[in-house]
This record gives structure tokens, sequence and C-alpha cells, in this order.
């Protein structure tokens, strides 16, 4: 019980450690808005990855593709861990919008949108045919041409607060789009001829992923028409991804485990036929794995920002010790009686890590509270410097990021207070045990007092 | 000599005091290092612009015809060196079995490119060659095997409809990516391409010149051609050795608008050593108006939506944003230093009150309260100065060797921090910027000073009276 009078006494009684509670509190502060900046931002980039990818990919990294798709999406559907199954094509074009006096290379991506929105997001990042993805494709100006989806950074503009000129419907602008189809050797299928196959598409609608180099670079076009167009149709059909969505109470790693092993039997089985050398190319990743470098980049910069407040945090644990040397110094005949009376040297630094525990508490809730105060307004005073002075934390003209995130993570500030809380243990230590080594004959003697 | 004596026996003495100048030095080389590092990406991309497009870039709002007219013009300026048009497009490109990539194609003079930009210091192969850089290979193994896939006969993957190109550039990453793991290019491997043909297919939008298409429709045509790999593209910026090949301006010319008369797109221009930057856009844009009335019918269009701008100006929204970026990152972490003026006031404040009779003493002897105060500022201020002084050379340490850094903990912990295709750049740009370093050493100095003011205060109004009473 005295423990806890004493080091209250400390806390109230002495103005020095108001100076340690105030560098905890800042340090805390300047932590939390800054990490749950980083974490709200990296979460949604790792959320904008998972819905754009689904739980799994089946893939092969060469354009070539792989055949005998068919029999292993059978199984997958029966599998009691799968949800919905998507068959992708993927490969590189040539875009060149009707009227305008330019061309851009994009990826292709050929998909059904009813069983890709299923296994991954897709279906929400539409604007027009949200609520009928099955038309998804079908132009709203002329259901017989065949239509197109954009990413939304090729199809619209962006204002300087990140918004879009949403169109109240597609405007009818044909999109030929070229590119090299493929023979199941990698060889160009059209040599000899025209070697590009070239098909116009009608803008239909645009998708909004929030991952900026997927808005800027990827056209989506009917799964059908893109297989015929990258040479993967004919006889035996091929595809380049199969994106997998698992069931709600599956686990990521058994769902991976499962499609693993319905790939090798697929693959045995198919081992005599004549183009199974292709199926050798082809992984079974999960989400994560699949967008690792994406994502690893994203994560890799939020732990040199820790990496870099762990550093400064330093100072923090040096103030904690300066503070309790000096309060220590002063109250030697405290500890010098504590000890006269029988109080052991361990009971000394309890008492002092008691009081550092209240340093680093009331320190980390000052600053998780001014924290979380200046968290719920960061949106509003970027707004009003915006207007003021023109300033925003990030040019939206320029990054694919809408408000800034303010959602604070209960593990995120759980660490944070958790390490202010270790600062304070370890800086009060050194002090601590200097106190508990005290001897009461000296600090007691009548030329001390 | 009195203060310098008290100072360095409190140094001594104290030891507590290395725990201010290890925290004003920990502050002053994280934030050097932030700037240097920040700074030095900034320098690197604007150097890299220069590098890639030339001092400064004349951009029409459309393409036009006559411009070798231009460029004797331009030449003939003072202040420009030289100057040389570019034609640009973007294309699929087939490099083998299953390897197609989407392209960036530019159209280049490659004499007037070696001139205006820094081209051939970016050629692995042609870089170290006493000879100008060409688009046939300098290997006579490979001019041999090139000269053979150049005639009409040995078109190796076109079919007649196909235009031959002697020669082009491929970007290092357009053939290899860097490895995973290290980031580090294959360069042997990527020049295995070298001598061997590609097919690019790229296209252009044409009037409909037929009589039943209605006037001004236009249409896009494609275009294939097929040519051989003389060189490898290194330049150590990945969105270019990514995404950009190289042909020659006429061979593109003809692919794009054979029926036209050779057009460009852009101008790059190099000055003259010396020369001023305003007054030569200034008489650039009067070139690039006379040029309009003579030759394209005195446009105005073309004579007010150009743009001239220099390379770095180019670059600026970006650049901007990666300024706004580090003077975030260092209010951030300058805020939280700031917890060093917090430090210096405690350990002076213990300093002075377990000195109350060192400076009752002194103040006895007749000093005055204002030296006794300036005493503990001036400590404060060498504090400052000798933790700047271990920063400064912790952060010149850390900056210089920052590439060795990232490699280490790479070997030791298997983690990539810094990958070309996500910063650009094949190396982390390493030059201090003494710049920043000034006034961050200056920042430091004065919170050490300020740190030690209360302190001072304090030990200025002591008592010598109460202080040295026998009681």
């Amino acid at each position: 019980m005295y423990k806890l009078v004493l080091a209250t006494r400390y806390l109230l009684k002495r103005r020095i450690t108001y100076f340690a509670v105030l560098a905890v509190a800042l340090c805390v502060f300047i932590v939390v808005v800054v990490m749950t900046v980083m974490a709200g931002l990296v979460g949604d980039f790792k959320q904008k990855n998972h819905d754009f990818t689904g739980d799994c990919v089946v893939a092969s990294e060469s354009l070539v593709g792989f055949p005998y798709y068919e029999d292993y999406v059978k199984k997958l559907e029966a599998s009691k861990v799968v949800e919905a199954v998507s068959e992708v094509i993927r490969s590189y074009g040539l875009l060149s919008p009707q009227g305008k006096d330019v061309t851009r290379g994009v990826e292709i991506m050929g998909l059904d949108p009813a069983r890709h929105s299923r296994a991954t997001g897709f279906g929400n990042t539409l604007h027009h045919r949200r609520n009928d993805i099955l038309k998804a494709f079908v132009p709203s100006y002329d259901p017989n041409l065949p239509g197109c989806v954009l990413g939304i950074d090729l199809a619209l503009e962006r204002d300087s607060n990140g918004r879009y000129a949403y169109d109240s419907s597609p405007s009818r602008i044909g999109f030929p789009i070229s590119c090299f189809p493929l023979t199941a050797r990698g060889a160009l299928a059209g040599a000899g001829t025209a070697l590009a196959n070239t098909k116009t598409f009608y803008y239909s609608d645009h998708s909004h992923s929030g991952l900026a180099r997927v808005d800027d670079s990827i056209i989506y076009l009917p799964f059908a028409e893109a297989q015929a167009l990258c040479g993967m149709g004919g006889e035996t059909k091929r595809i380049n991804a199969i994106h997998i969505k698992f069931k709600p109470d599956v686990k990521l790693t058994t769902g991976c485990e499962e499609a693993r092993r319905l790939w090798s039997i697929c693959k045995s089985e198919k081992a005599n036929e004549s183009q199974a050398y292709l199926l050798d190319t082809v992984t079974v990743q999960d989400w994560k794995l699949y967008r690792r470098e994406l994502i690893a980049a994203m994560e890799k910069e939020q732990m040199i920002m820790g990496v870099m407040f762990g550093f400064v945090g330093i100072v923090t644990v040096f103030i904690v010790l300066v503070v309790f040397y000096m309060l220590i110094s002063h109250k030697s005949k405290d500890i010098g009686v504590l000890r006269s009376i029988g109080v052991s040297g361990f009971d000394i630094i309890e008492l002092f890590a008691g009081f550092a525990l209240m340093v680093g508490l009331a320190g980390s809730c000052l600053g998780v509270l001014g924290g979380w105060q200046f968290l719920l307004r960061i949106n509003s005073i970027e707004r009003w410097l915006f207007q003021h002075f023109g300033f925003q934390v990030w040019d939206r003209t320029m990054f694919a990021i809408g408000d800034i995130p303010s959602e604070i993570s209960p593990r995120v500030l759980t660490v944070i207070v958790l390490l202010a809380i270790a600062a304070c243990l370890i800086g009060a230590l050194v002090p601590s045990w200097q106190a508990a080594r005290l001897k009461p004959v000296e600090t007691l003697q009548v030329n001390q007092l | 000599m009195l203060k310098l004596f008290l100072w360095l026996r409190y140094l001594r003495k104290r030891r507590i005091v290395f725990l201010s100048i290890a925290a004003v030095a920990l502050s002053v080389s994280l934030l050097m290092v932030i700037a240097s590092g920040f700074t030095g990406f900034i320098k690197a991309y604007e150097q890299i612009a220069v590098d890639f497009v030339g001092d400064i870039v004349l951009q029409p709002p459309r393409k036009f015809p006559n411009y070798p007219v231009l460029l004797d013009r331009l030449e003939q300026l003072g202040a420009v060196e030289a100057a040389e048009a570019t034609l640009s497009g973007q294309g699929v490109l087939y490099l083998g079995k299953g390897n197609v990539r989407a392209v960036h194609i530019q159209g280049i003079d490659l004499a007037r490119a070696a001139k205006v930009t820094a081209f051939k210091s970016s050629l692995l192969k042609q870089k170290s060659s006493p000879n100008d850089p060409s688009f046939k290979s300098q290997d006579s193994r490979l001019q041999t095997q090139e000269s053979r896939l150049q005639t009409p006969e040995s078109r190796v993957l076109c079919p007649e409809s196909c235009v031959l190109c002697p020669g082009g550039f491929v970007g290092i990453a357009v053939v290899r990516e860097p490895d995973e793991k290290t980031d580090e290019y294959d360069f042997e491997a990527a020049e295995e391409i070298i001598g061997k043909p590609v097919v690019l297919t790229t296209g252009s939008v044409i009037e409909q010149k037929d009589s039943a298409s209605p006037p001004g429709e236009t249409q896009f045509r494609r275009r294939t051609l097929q040519f051989t790999v003389a060189d490898i593209i290194f330049t150590g910026f990945y969105q270019v050795d990514k995404n950009y090949i190289f042909l020659p301006i006429e061979q593109l010319q003809k692919t794009l608008y054979p029926e036209q008369e050779p057009v460009a797109e852009m101008i790059q221009i190099k000055l003259s050593l010396g020369a001023d930057v305003e007054s030569a856009q200034a008489q650039i844009r009067g070139v690039w108006e006379g040029f309009v009335d003579d030759r394209l019918g005195g446009d105005r269009y073309l004579k007010e939506f150009v743009d001239i701008e220099t390379a770095v100006e180019m670059q600026s929204q970006y650049v901007e944003e990666i300024r706004k970026q580090m003077g975030l990152l260092l209010l951030i972490i300058g805020v939280v230093s700031a917890s060093v003026v917090v430090l210096v006031s405690c350990i002076f404040y213990m300093i002075v009150t377990t000195k109350r009779k060192d400076i009752a003493i002194i103040k006895s002897c007749g000093t005055a309260s204002g030296p006794v105060a300036w005493i503990f500022v001036g400590f404060g201020g060498c504090v400052g100065i000798i933790g700047s002084g271990i920063g400064v050379v912790l952060g010149c340490v850390i900056t210089e060797n920052v590439n060795g850094i990232e490699r280490w903990i790479s070997v030791v912990s298997g983690l990539k921090l810094w990958k070309s295709s996500v910063y650009m750049f094949s190396r982390i740009p390493n030059e201090v910027n003494w710049f920043w370093v000034l006034p961050i050493v200056a920042c430091a100095i004065a919170a050490a000073a300020i740190g030690a003011l209360i302190p001072a205060i304090v030990a200025a109004r002591t008592n010598p009276v109460e202080i040295l009473r026998y009681e």
C-alpha cells in the first residue's frame, strides 16, 4: 500500500515528473497520429488488394497461360472450402480511343463479370453496373456492341480533392485494342499473316478498385473475347489465372492447401497431354503472396517509420532516467527511512517501477487523448489548410488516397502504450537500482540531515 | 577562462551530461539522414530528367512537320548548344516465347541525342566505345547477324506487311526484371538479347480519306515492325529501364505516319555552358513563333499553347510533393526531438541544485548574476555543439554508407528495404546535403541553450549568503 501512496505522492507533488509525463505524452501523441494514419493506409491498401485478388490465385507468370483448367475449376467448385471461382485472361495490349490522337499500352484482363464478382470485389468497383453485374460488358447505349470496363483513371479525370468527374451514363466511345495472340509454345500465333489481333470494344463502365496501378492501366474485357484476342481460344483453351474465394469459415492456409492439393491431382491427371509442360509454370498462392511486391513495400515503410520513432523514443527514455535520477537523489532520506524499517531493495525497485508505470500511463493517456482528438479532426484540419493555404498532406491529383485514415486501431494503440510504459520502466531502471543500493546508515547520518 | 574551466569540469564530473549530448547527437543524425535522403532523391530525380530530355523541352500541343528547319534555327542561338527532335508512341513488344511487354516507344536522332542528353552513358555495350553510339551493334559478329536479319528475305518473325527496322535499344527491365531478393540486374543475361530480332506492334490515329467516311473521321491503324536489339539501356531509373524502347526517329515516322512528311512531337534542347535559362527560354520562344509563322502558316494554337519548360520545371509537381513529405517528416521527428530541451533542462537543473555552493562562491567573489547565468547557457550551447558535431559525423557515416547498410540488413535479415521498382532508382541517394545540415545543427544548439535557460536563471538567482551560511 505504501508503494502506491508514495508513487502517487511523487507523481503529484514533484513537479519535475510533469516533464517526464509531458515528454511521454508528446511522443505518444505523435506516434499515435502517424502510426494510425500509416496503419490506415497500409490496411486499406491490403484490403483493396484482397478485394482485387480474392483469397487465392492459381496463376502462370507466363503470358502463354496454361491449359486443361476446366477440370480443375470443376474440382474447385465441388470442394467444400471454395465459395467461388473465376477464370481470368491477362495480357498486354495497345489501346487507342476513337477520335483521340493517342495510343497507350494497357493490361488486358478478360473475365466473366458475374463469376469474378463472386470470387473478388470486382462488382463493387463498378459504377454504372454495380447493381446489374451481368451487364457489365453491355454498353447501355447499344447492347449489341461488345463492351469493355476501363480502369477509372483511364476513363475519368480527378480534381484537386481527388474526386472524379463521374458521368451520368457511359459515353459512346470505341476502343480498338490490339494484342499479340500467342501459341502454346509462346510463338506469335499470327506469324505469316497479321501478327496482332485487333478488335474494337465500347466503353460500358469503369472500375474503381482504389489501387492506382490497377485503375490506371487495366482494361477489363469479356472472357471469351479476351481469350480469342490473345490466341488462347481454339481446341485447347488456355487461361492465365484462376481467382478463388473461400467460404467464410475457411482459414486462408487451409483453403490454399486444398487448392494446391486439387491442383497437383489435376496436374498428374493431365501429365500425358500434349501441352502438359505449361502446367509446370503454375503456382498456387494466397492473395498476400500474390501481391507481395506491392504490399511489402508499404509494410516496409511502416516498419522504417516505427524504427525512426524508436530512435527518437530513446530521448524519452533519457528524460525519464534523468527525472528519476533527480527524484531519487532528492529522496535519499525517504529511501533511507524505508530501508531502516526493513523494506528490501527489491521493494524499493518495485516502488520506483510502479512510479514509472504511473508516469508512463499518465503520459500515454494524455498522448492518446490528444492523438484521438487530433485524428477526429485531421480531415477537417486538412480541408481548412487546403482552403486557406492550398496545403494538402497528399496531392489528391497524384495519389489515389481519399480521406486521411483516422480510425485508431486498438492493436496499434495497445502496442504504442505498452512501448511507452516499457520506455518509462527502462528509464527508471538504473536510478531504481541505485536507490535500492542506498545504505540507510549513510543516508540517515546526522551530517546528511 | 572560469567558464571554460567549469564547463570542462562539469563534463568530466557529471557524466549524466553525456545523456543530453547523446540525445542531441541522435536527433541531429536522424534529421540529417532524413533530409539528405529526401534531397538526394529529389536531386537524382531532377538530374535524371536533365540526362533524359536535356535542359529545356519545347512541346507544342500537336505534332508538327519541317522540324529540321527549327533545329537549325535553334542551334544558331548562342544560348543553345544542341537540339534534337523526338517522336513517341506506345506499343506492345514481343521479345520471345511467351514474353510480351507494353512499352513506350521513343523515336530519336541518335547523333543529336548524344549531344543533348546523357544517352550514350546509359548504353550497356556502347558506353565504353570511342565511337558515336549507333543503332547498329558494334560487335562485328552481331553486325553480320543483324545485316542478315535486315534483308527483306530474312524476315524472322514478320509477314510481308511488317516494317523492317535496322536496330533499336531496349530498357534493361523490359528484357529482364531485377532479382527479387537482391534487386540487382543480371547484365550478362540481359545482354543475351542483343543482336536478336523482336517485334513491335504500335499504331497511329489517321484521318479516313476514303469517300465513304465523313470528313474528319479518324481511325486507328495498327503497324508492326521488326527490329534487332542493338543495345540495352540502363539508366538506373526504373520507369525508363522498365518501359522504354528507342528507335530511329525516321523509322518511327515511316511506321506511324507513312503518308505524311516527317513530323516531330517534342524538341529537346541542351543549353550552352553558362547560358541564362530564362533568357534562353525567351529566345527559344521567339524562334518557335518565327518558325510557326514561316513554316506552319502562323497557327495561333501552336504558338499559344506551346510549353517551353526546363527539365526541372517539368518535374516540379512531383518534386514539390516529395519536398512536402520531407517537410512533414522533418516536422514530426523535429517535434519529438524537441524533448531534448526538456532533457537538457532537467539535467542542468540537477547540476545547478547540486552545485549551489560552487555558484554561491562564484557570486561571493563578485560575479554578477548575468555572467553566472551565461555559464550555464554557454554550457548548454557547448552540449549542443558537441552533440551536433557527433550527430553530423554519425549522419555523414550513415548517409554515405546507406547502400552498404541496406545491403547488410538484406543479407542479415533477408529484408530488402530499397527496391528500384518501388523507389525508382537502383541505388539509394547517398549524398549529404549540407544546406540542411546547417539549420539542423543551429536548431540543435539553440534547443540545448534554451533547455539550459531555466536552470541558468535559477543559478543566477542564488543568494550566496543563504547558501554559504554555516548552519
